[in-house]
Order: C-alpha cells, then structure tokens, then sequence
C-alpha cells in the first residue's frame, strides 16, 4: 500500500498566530498550577493522592463495612469491594469537582493581570483545568492498576479517559459561568461549595443507581439522579473500568452533548463578560 | 475604504473613539446585598473619552498630556486592547508591547523568570524566543539573582524596571509607556530614555504618556492634548505643550 507523504497528516500542525498565543497561555497557566500544588511537599505527585484514597478509605468505611452497602460484581466475578466501586465514580467527580470550584480561584488569580494586560482570561481556566486533569489521572492510574491486580482489565478503559475529558468540558462550562458571577457577586464560591456538596450525593457515587426508590417525600429521586447529567459521565466510567461493558451509547451521547453542549455555552457567556469586568475599578 | 499605501504608515488609528465607564455608587458585592438593595441601585455613567479621533505614524514618537482624569491612561489601555471602545474604532497594527502604570502584568505569585515567559506567551512569543532574550531583560533590569524569586517580594523599583526590560526588549512594533520612566531612579531613567530612542530609530511606534512636560518636548515629535475624554489639539509638541500649559495655569 502506497503511503501518501503529502497528506494532511505528514504536515506539521500549524494554528493561527492567536491559537498559538493561548496554546502558551493554558500551557503557561497548567504549569503553574501544577507547580502550585506541590512545590512545597518532598512527597510531590504521590501527597496529592493521599486525599482521594482518604476519601475512598473514609467512605468505604462508612457506607461499605457500617452500613454494609454491597457493590455489584466486577466483569470477572472476583470481587464485590464497595471500595473499587466507589473509587471509579469517584475519580470523575474529583475531576468535576476541582475544576468547578477552581475555576473561581483561578479566575481571581488573574483578574489583577487582566487589568494591566490584555490575554484571552479563558486561557486561565483552561489550564487549571488541564492541571486538574493531569493530576486525576493519576488517581485514575492507581485505580487502573489495582484493577489490573485482580485481573479486571479490558480494552474498554479507552473509554475511563473519554468520561475524565467529558467530565472536564461539562465542569469547564459551569466553572465560566461560576467565575464571571463570583468575580461580582463574591458569595458565589460559598453557595458553590453548598451546591456541590448536595450535587456528590445525586449521583450514584456512594451507592448504587438501583438501591434508589421511585419515589421519596413526593419526589421522583430516582428520577432526578437519573436526568443529573453528571450520572451519565459516571456510568461511562464505571462501565470502562468496572463492570469492562461497552459504555452504553445513549450514556455517552447523553454525557457528549451535555459536556460539549454546557462548555459551548459557557465558553461563549465568559467571553462575552470577561471584557467587562476587566474595566471594574 | 483606505488605501493600503497610506494604511500602511499608520501605526494605530484611533477613529471616534468613545469610551464610557459604568460606575455605581456601593455597587453590592454578593448576592444577599444585591437582593436587599433590589431597585435602589445608583448606578452612573462616565464617559472617559469623547469622540477621540488621531493617527499615530509608524516609526514616531507620540506624547499624550493632560490633567489627571483627562482620559489619557484610558486611551493608552484601548490602544493596548485591554478595553474596548463603546463607540468607533481602534487599530493598532503590529505587536503591542505595554507598559501601563506601575509594574505591567506580572503574575504576584510566579518568579520574575516564570513571569518574563508568561509575559511573552501574552505578546505571542515562543519560550525560545524568550529564552533567547532573557539574558538582556535580565541584565537591563538588573535583578539579578532575584530572578528566580516570586515578584511578590520584588521591591516596587525592582517591580517596574523588570516590567520596562520586558516590554523594551520583545521587539515591539507599538510600545506604549504610562508615566513609569518616572518611578526608578535617575540612572535607570536615561537607560530607558536611551532605548526607547533606539528602539524608535529601529521603526518602533512609541506612545508616552507623561506629565513631564519637558520629556514630552524632547522626545516627541507629535502630541495630544486631552481634556476631560475630549482631544483639544494634536500636532507639534511645542505648541501643543505650551497650550496645555497655558490652561493649566490659568485660575479656574
């Protein structure tokens, strides 16, 4: 077979003078991010992991060995660990989570910058959450591996990567519109960590999508941790790392359009009022 | 439309530029003060230029003058794209390097190294490109070892003459100076003096604002004068300096 060498892929990528500009930027601002969190700590990479496997230890504890929730069994059969369970919902919301609240803190960081010289102020935001992202994938490398301990490894985890990239586009987006509030309204960060907090148990992080009634209090609960858009991104996961299923297509497309759908959206809001609140005095 | 001969000349076009300014008097920080002050809001507007139409020359050296709030520093942040006009338009062709107030855009947390990067990659410059100037931003500004602390402990002087060695050495095609030559001391002043005249004579546009009336004569070859967002005259610096300090000194 013949191997065109002038293709489009033989040529080396090549952005516009402005796409480049903020290729640095967000590359500038993850690295300082990065740099950020564990500059100070002899431990580095392995200290930022101590809080996600706290939280996977503190919550197994609580819900698995003193309430006793049983998770369901992994594609091999071997193992029922509620731990396992909880821990692969779990990297996606830390993904979500951290960038959600981030973005606020990231904005303000160069809010100060902005007014003095002008940059896309996306950039910011973008590379916190590429920072973000770089650092969960870590997480997610410690669940893959213990995975691949108990032999519960497939070619499904291609999908594990997609569902941490859905669930970044979809926090990005929520993060733009959360950033440009905070920035005039300052108790915004606080009301986020409240709706946030509320948000981790809607969705089938801690227990299973099953164990959920119809109906509580007059509400359709099952219903409304279903339509959460935050339960498709973890149902892909879970499915690519856990259960080792073909992610459900309706899953994924569901979790697409919402991540790509709330990132547009929010992108578009930002940019619109980033200029504005520039010229605040 | 323009003829790309005589567009060619021009290094920023400034066309009936207007800028207005919201301004609200205890403007509510949060959500629960903005609920309770629903509907009693005093909410005013400023404008801080009217009308403002000039052309600045490639290649030339352009003063602005005028009192404190005559819209000069507004002006000087439009042409540098951190606002946006509300009325007209500004074109400012080719790299705009600025140096704005005390300090330009440093990032307090990151090290003067960090930050001469991060600058670069905001003008579009590549870390090598950089990389390749750091030596002389280093040795114009004359941090030295510091270089590689936070600029968060940065004495003011050291702040600004970082900000002016970063701006002064990306090879700008605009540079656009506020007032800071004022800041550092004397030695330092006919530094920067001094490249600022060779980057003019390498085809750099530069853009000062001072109230160094004196500077302003013997630097510039054209000037403006602003007063309260409006541009009472523009043209030769003598004449313009000496009508600005006509109306200065008169009792109002």
């Amino acid at each position: 077979m013949a191997v065109n060498h002038t293709g489009p892929s033989a040529r080396p990528l090549r952005l516009s003078p402005a796409a480049r500009t903020g290729a640095r930027l967000v590359r500038s601002f993850a690295e300082r991010e990065t740099k950020a969190l564990y500059k100070r700590n002899v431990l580095g990479w392995l200290w930022s992991l101590l809080k996600p496997l706290t939280t996977v230890a503190v919550y197994s504890l609580v819900f698995g060995v003193i309430y006793r929730a049983t998770a369901p069994s992994t594609a091999n059969g071997q193992a029922e660990v509620f731990a396992l369970y909880l821990f692969s919902g779990l990297v996606v919301w830390n993904v979500f989570y951290t960038i959600v609240n981030g973005s606020m803190r990231w904005m303000d960081g160069v809010s100060e910058l902005r007014k003095k010289i002008y940059f896309p102020t996306e950039t910011a935001l973008i590379g916190g959450a590429a920072a973000t992202l770089l650092q969960s994938s870590l997480e997610a490398l410690v669940l893959v591996v213990i995975m691949a301990v108990l032999a519960n490894v497939s070619w499904t985890l291609v999908f594990l990567p997609v569902a941490m990239l859905l669930a970044t586009l979809f926090a990005l987006g929520l993060g733009f519109a959360a950033a440009i509030v905070n920035a005039r309204y300052r108790d915004i960060q606080h009301l986020t960590t409240i709706v946030l907090s509320v948000g981790f148990f809607m969705v089938p992080i801690v227990y299973t999508p099953d164990i959920v009634p119809d109906r509580a209090y007059g509400l359709p609960v099952a219903r409304l941790v279903e339509l959460n858009p935050l339960n498709s991104v973890i149902a892909v996961a879970r499915d690519a790392v856990y259960f080792l299923d073909t992610p459900d297509i309706a899953d994924l497309a569901t979790a697409a359009a919402w991540a790509i759908g709330t990132f547009v959206v929010g992108l578009a809001f930002f940019r619109r009022r980033s200029m504005a609140i520039s010229e605040e005095p | 439309m323009s003829e790309p001969t005589r567009a060619s000349v021009q290094a920023v076009e400034v066309s009936d530029v207007s800028k207005r300014f919201r301004l609200e008097l205890n403007r509510p920080t949060s959500v629960k003060e903005a609920v309770l002050s629903f509907g009693r809001r005093d909410v005013r507007h400023l404008w801080a230029l009217r009308d403002v139409s000039l052309t600045i020359d490639k290649g030339s050296f352009f003063g602005l003058v005028g009192h404190n709030g005559s819209g000069k520093s507004t002006l000087l942040r439009l042409m540098a794209g951190i606002h946006r006009p509300t009325e007209g338009r500004i074109t400012a062709r080719g790299r705009v390097s600025a140096l704005l107030e005390l300090g330009s855009g440093f990032h307090p947390e990151l090290t003067g190294r960090e930050n001469v990067f991060l600058n670069g990659a905001m003008l579009g410059l590549g870390r090598r490109q950089m990389a390749a100037a750091m030596d002389s931003i280093i040795d114009f500004s004359g941090v030295g070892d510091q270089i590689d602390a936070p600029v968060k402990i940065y004495s003011s002087g050291m702040y600004m003459r970082l900000g002016f060695s970063v701006a002064v050495n990306v090879e700008p095609e605009i540079l656009l100076v506020d007032e800071v030559i004022a800041v550092g001391d004397e030695e330092f002043q006919q530094r920067c003096l001094q490249h600022m005249e060779s980057l003019r004579s390498g085809g750099t546009t530069i853009v000062l604002v001072s109230h160094d009336t004196g500077l302003v004569r013997e630097l510039c070859d054209r000037v403006g004068w602003l007063d309260g967002g409006h541009l009472r005259s523009v043209g030769d610096p003598d004449e313009v300096v000496d009508a600005y300090l006509v109306h200065a000194t008169e009792p109002t």
